[in-house]
């Protein structure tokens, strides 16, 4: 909503036309207001149907996991989460802690000066390294994870913390660089063109006045990037071992052919998804326009 | 001007074009500092320009070259190279039958996303007190890892102790197999595919509908035109780049969905829900066929070339 057309309703022909409908345009009729609460609560269960199986199933004990029909919390019990995060599960959060804020760091330090560049000048070739940027984020993982598993046989770099890393950045990278320059770009030049005459050095600019500016940009982007690190599976599986193995890796290994532990994998499941969960409702208003920046925005 | 990445470039601003004067802004004057300012944009390029060469450039070059060497665990060395996977997947019938799944699973989910995303968004675009509630609940799905997509999927769809079924023979509507059927195995991955990929699509167009701007409809309704009218002739042009984007996304979080088929199906039963992501895993690094593996990577890249080309351009259409 601009603010030109907010005062449309001032305009005679659409109060008019407004009034040729009997009420007013934003009203629903009955059957519609019907028509858009059913659909809107049917894909409510849909997408609550597996988060509920998941908080519930959490806090049930071992063998009501599995009962049918379901038992509705008989005997909640917190047993499954205290036993995770006393166990070895412990290890593997903070595992996907460290690699995930390493990688955000590392994206962030090399993307923000680059982001920066970039959309502020034109280099030789920017064009080609930044469609390069742009296929790197798009081309499936599996071309890269290939060579550097083999590369990483010979270099002792399999199930370490910065092999994990420096694959993460495969993908990341590129993807931060991107988002950066969308966010850049919306900062008026005028801003650095007026420090710089202030006698700022250009590093001065982006630290004193570009920086500040863009910050809430940085904050979500660095949560997009966080987010995806922390919640990685393939990269994950094919290069972890015992020592670095992440919580996604681990959440799966609750499921076994012939034992399979639902209360833990819940709960396991819901360890996952908490952090990620407060972190997004925290950026919630900057993630659907992160997500479309960079593409749509030249 | 000179354009070098070594030389200094004049910066410029948005809309100006090359060749037209303009006043170079004095920074500091002298000194090593001076000199490293004049070069800062390169010098501000360079270590993510490296980083990237190292950990993409040079990877993706080495898996090309993989492609076409026989690395497997009865064939140490990457010598000699010859084209011998690439005719190799010529001739593999389990190859075809692995493509055709990618592209029904790719086509259907993405489809999908679309259409229900768009109804979605409008849905959730409509004016209501209680709406901003119904938002949050959507953006559940983009917080959860698909490692807990699919394994809570995998719980719910159970034979025997799900709840899905469990809530169906209440209604005397049966107890099907979901994930261990050939028939329903695939539609089962694509449910799950849809819970994480509807709510993507449906957000962003979303903030592009209430970003919209409101006079073209206003003008449509003074026209006479119907909901549907404006709908299809004013509101879906404007959003149009935003879907084939959010399409965009989608394809290629659908060529690259791991999580699902590992966990739910591991691509059966027998190659039901093999794609080729997981048939080129199962290849390099269950079988140990790097080489191979390798090549149907390469020819994965290939495959994703054209509907996210046709998208980009797509998307990248009805802007200023």
């Amino acid at each position: 909503m601009t603010a030109t057309d907010r005062g449309t309703a001032a305009v005679p022909a659409v109060a008019a036309a407004r009034r040729r409908r009997g009420r007013r345009a934003t009203q629903r009729s009955l059957a519609g207001s019907i028509v858009l609460w059913v659909l809107l609560g049917l894909g409510a269960v849909f997408i609550l149907l597996p988060l509920v199986w998941m908080l519930s199933t959490a806090f049930k004990q071992p063998d009501d996991a599995f009962a049918v029909p379901p038992h509705w919390l008989s005997k909640p019990t917190g047993a499954n989460f205290s036993e995770l995060l006393t166990g070895e599960f412990r290890k593997y959060v903070l595992n996907s802690l460290l690699v995930s804020v390493v990688t955000t760091v590392i994206a962030l330090a090399f993307g923000i000066p680059a982001g920066y560049a970039f959309a502020r000048t034109r280099i030789r070739g920017g064009k080609f390294i930044q469609a390069w940027f742009v296929l790197a984020y798009v081309i499936p993982p599996v071309i890269f994870i290939i060579p550097l598993y083999i590369i990483y046989q010979h270099a002792h770099l399999l199930d370490s913390y910065t092999g994990l890393v420096l694959a993460y950045e495969t993908g990341i990278l590129p993807f931060t660089v991107w988002l950066m320059r969308a966010y850049m770009s919306e900062v008026p030049r005028e801003l650095d063109e007026a420090a710089w005459i202030d006698g700022c050095s250009k590093l001065g600019a982006l630290w004193r006045v570009v920086l500040p500016t863009v910050l809430p940009g940085i904050t979500t982007v660095g949560l997009m990037v966080g987010l995806s690190a922390w919640g990685e599976y393939f990269g994950a599986v094919i290069l972890t071992g015992p020592k670095t193995q992440t919580a996604p890796v681990a959440v799966n290994s609750y499921v076994g052919l012939l034992s399979s532990d639902w209360s833990k994998l819940a709960a396991a499941g819901v360890v996952v998804i908490v952090p990620a969960l407060l972190a997004t409702v925290f950026v919630q208003r900057g993630f659907a326009r992160g997500l479309s920046f960079g593409a749509v925005k030249q | 001007m000179s354009n070098d990445l070594s030389a200094d470039p004049v910066p410029l601003s948005r809309g100006e074009t090359r060749g037209e004067p303009r006043q170079r802004v004095r920074g500091p004057a002298r000194g090593l500092l001076a000199r490293l300012d004049r070069h800062f944009f390169a010098l501000a390029v360079l270590p993510s320009f490296l980083a990237v060469f190292l950990v993409t450039v040079l990877p993706f070059l080495a898996g090309l070259g993989l492609s076409f060497s026989s690395i497997s665990s009865t064939h140490d060395g990457i010598f000699p190279l010859t084209l011998h996977n690439y005719s190799r997947i010529a001739g593999d019938d389990q190859a075809k039958t692995v493509l055709r799944n990618t592209f029904e699973y790719a086509g259907a989910a993405v489809l999908l996303e679309v259409v229900l995303g768009v109804l979605l968004a409008v849905l959730l675009s409509q004016k209501s007190r209680i709406m901003p509630g119904f938002r949050v609940v959507y953006l559940l799905p983009l917080t959860a890892a698909s490692v807990v997509a699919a394994t809570s999927w995998g719980a719910l769809l159970n034979t025997s102790q799900g709840w899905i079924n469990y809530w169906l023979g209440l209604l005397h509507l049966g107890q099907p197999n979901w994930l261990a059927s050939t028939k329903l195995a695939m539609p089962s991955v694509v449910i799950t595919e849809l819970w994480s990929g509807v709510p993507v699509v449906a957000l962003l167009v979303l903030a592009a509908l209430l970003g919209a701007p409101q006079d073209p409809i206003e003008a449509a309704m003074v026209d006479g035109a119907t909901a549907w009218q404006r709908f299809r002739y004013v509101t879906l042009p404007a959003v149009r780049p935003v879907i084939a984007l959010a399409a965009l996304l989608r394809v290629v979080a659908a060529f690259q969905q791991f999580a699902l088929f590992q966990i739910l199906t591991g691509g059966g039963p027998g190659l039901s829900t093999t794609v080729l992501n997981y048939y080129v895993y199962k290849q390099a690094f269950a079988f140990n066929n790097i080489g191979y593996g390798a090549a149907l990577a390469t020819l994965m890249v290939g495959l994703m070339a054209i509907p996210l080309g046709l998208l980009f351009a797509a998307s990248r259409r009805g802007r200023a």
